[in-house]
């Protein structure tokens, strides 16, 4: 006889929380009870006020309220797994403190005041991964938006520019040829398939491709254009650096260090300082091609004269074809002659290597005499 | 790859080089299981090792994805390849044993298996994963990506290569890349 009170009771309690909770109840079973529970944040009237909302799965065995129900979510928006976990193990843990009374409306009410809690968007923004709502008030913080479909939310800025860059590649791809086109949407069948015929209206969640539609981003594009002139002076920075790389000063200067760099290679790593030698008067060039820096013409001609005679038949190579990239297809012994050369060669042209004797470095007449 | 290929590459923009970063710095807190990211000081190109998730087939298996940043990363997908063995693997096996044996089957790795065997990896390292083309969302990390190769690699039931592998192969010959595949997604089982 007690068993049927108590089943009354809590069928009773049943009924009260399809009273309270009306339509966003869904009740499955009403004794042992099981029912879904759609809630919302008390704190959001407006929905653009609102960031997160969840549906709860009650399910109670027939030892309830002795036994505390088992609570899960089925849906959720704007929830991560941190919030979701943190979300169920306080409407359980309320669920323990209460047992063995009855509580199925105290915990939706449990649940309603904790989600109320957390209605706020959390975490980072999945398009650049930089926090939504910075913890430190002093960095200035960037607008955010709201997808309205699934909640999930993004920098304004962030996802326009993934708007913009979407339809640009749409268009590119649409003015491409048709038998590709075709080819994919033979090839596809799924929300991928076709871009194109639904670009204007609907376009999908980066995070979970949920459909949303384009006139949702409307306001988001003209709150971008508010401070667009911010933006737009972002990217001429952005132009002038790549000017600015492009610039012949930085080309010769890249080039400038790279010549060094393979210099310092040639030299097993070690650079001597260009100053090494002061030209006083007395110093004679002993080649008429006086500039270190004027190597190519050198570079053809001069191991022609370096090379042993043993090398002629393969001089035609040497002279006419880049000498400063060993050829694979030389015969081993000559290449390894014709390196030592080439490196003597390119030593004595830029002045830079004091152990090997140059030809066009400059010399002084009486060297003892001159020595500082 | 070849130099010239290598060479058009653009730089990364200012943001993919933020995100990057910002990447990177999740990653070394929290890398996925399975993966160990190779320390260079190039952020275009990452290395991340791969072992394959034990009970599976490819249990014990050390592979080598590198990843290839374009310029405007995240909008556009990364280039995925799944490759061979790494190197500094090669030389801790022939430290620890039989050199004579190893040099064997660390060359057959190399040379005649350079990537999984799987249905979906061609021998050149391409993988047929929707995600790395079509599919790719902006909201995807090198992470997430990485889980989900190993969740394919971890799916299979057959250590096999795909069907058209060797015409596949034979027409990326000239270093194409697996982003100027036109692929067909036609098995979702794997």
């Amino acid at each position: 006889m007690g068993n049927e009170e108590e089943e009354e009771e809590v069928v009773a309690e049943v009924e009260a929380v399809e009273a309270v909770y009306g339509t966003d109840c869904v009740l499955l079973r009403s004794f042992p009870p099981h029912f879904h529970i759609s809630l919302k944040p008390r704190t959001a009237d407006v929905s653009s006020q609102q960031f997160v909302e969840a549906v709860l799965e009650i399910q109670a065995s027939s030892q309830y309220p002795k036994e505390p129900p088992s609570v899960d979510l089925v849906d959720c928006k704007g929830l991560d797994e941190q919030r979701k976990k943190y979300l169920l193990n306080c409407i359980q843990s309320k669920a323990y403190e209460l047992s063995p009374c009855l509580m199925l409306v105290a915990l939706c009410e449990e649940a309603a005041e904790k989600l109320s809690s957390m209605n706020h968007p959390d975490g980072d923004c999945p398009l650049c991964l930089f926090p939504l709502v910075p913890e430190d008030q002093e960095s200035g913080t960037l607008p955010f938006m709201k997808l309205m479909s699934c909640f999930h939310c993004f920098h304004s800025e962030c996802i326009i520019r993934w708007w913009k860059w979407l339809q640009n590649s749409n268009k590119v791809d649409s003015s491409n040829t048709d038998s590709a086109a075709a080819h994919r949407n033979q090839g596809m069948d799924n929300w991928k398939d076709n871009p194109k015929k639904t670009e204007e209206s609907v376009g999908n969640c980066p995070v979970c491709r949920k459909p949303f539609l384009a006139k949702d981003l409307d306001h988001v594009l003209a709150l971008v254009g508010s401070y667009s002139s911010q933006l737009s002076s972002d990217n001429e920075e952005l132009n002038e650096e790549e000017k600015l790389l492009q610039s012949e000063d930085e080309i010769n200067r890249r080039q400038k260090y790279e010549a060094i760099l393979n210099l310092q290679k040639e030299n097993s790593g070690l650079i001597e300082p260009k100053k090494e030698m002061v030209i006083l008067p007395g110093m004679y060039l002993p080649q008429p091609v006086a500039m270190p820096s004027s190597t190519p013409t050198k570079e053809s001609d001069e191991p022609q004269q370096k090379d042993p005679p043993a090398v002629v038949p393969e001089k035609h190579a040497g002279g006419t074809s880049n000498s400063s990239i060993p050829s694979s297809s030389r015969q081993r012994n000559f290449g390894a002659r014709r390196q030592k050369a080439r490196s003597d060669n390119h030593s004595s042209s830029t002045a830079r290597n004091p152990r090997k004797p140059a030809q066009q470095q400059w010399v002084r007449r009486d060297n003892p005499s001159n020595k500082p | 790859m070849t130099s010239s290929s290598a060479a058009a590459r653009k730089n990364l923009s200012k943001i993919a080089c933020n995100r990057l970063q910002k990447e990177l710095v999740e990653w070394q807190v929290n890398p996925p299981t399975g993966f160990k990211h190779k320390v260079t000081d190039n952020l275009q190109r990452w290395v991340v090792e791969v072992t394959g998730a034990p009970g599976t087939l490819y249990a014990n298996e050390t592979y080598q994805l590198q990843v290839d940043f374009p310029e405007n990363y995240p909008m556009e997908a990364p280039q995925v390849l799944l490759l061979s063995l790494s190197y500094i693997n090669l030389y801790r096996l022939l430290v620890f044993s039989d050199v004579i044996l190893l040099l064997s089957t660390v060359l057959q790795v190399i040379f005649l298996h350079p990537a999984p065997l799987h249905p979906h990896i061609y021998s050149n390292g391409h993988i047929c994963l929707d995600i790395l083309y079509d599919s790719w969302s902006p909201a995807m990390t090198v992470s997430s990506i990485c889980i989900s190769i190993l969740s394919m690699l971890s799916s299979s039931t057959t250590k096999q290569r795909p069907e058209d592998n060797d015409r596949y192969v034979k027409n990326c010959r000239n270093g194409r890349s697996p982003k100027e595949t036109r692929w067909w997604f036609h098995d979702d089982k794997v």
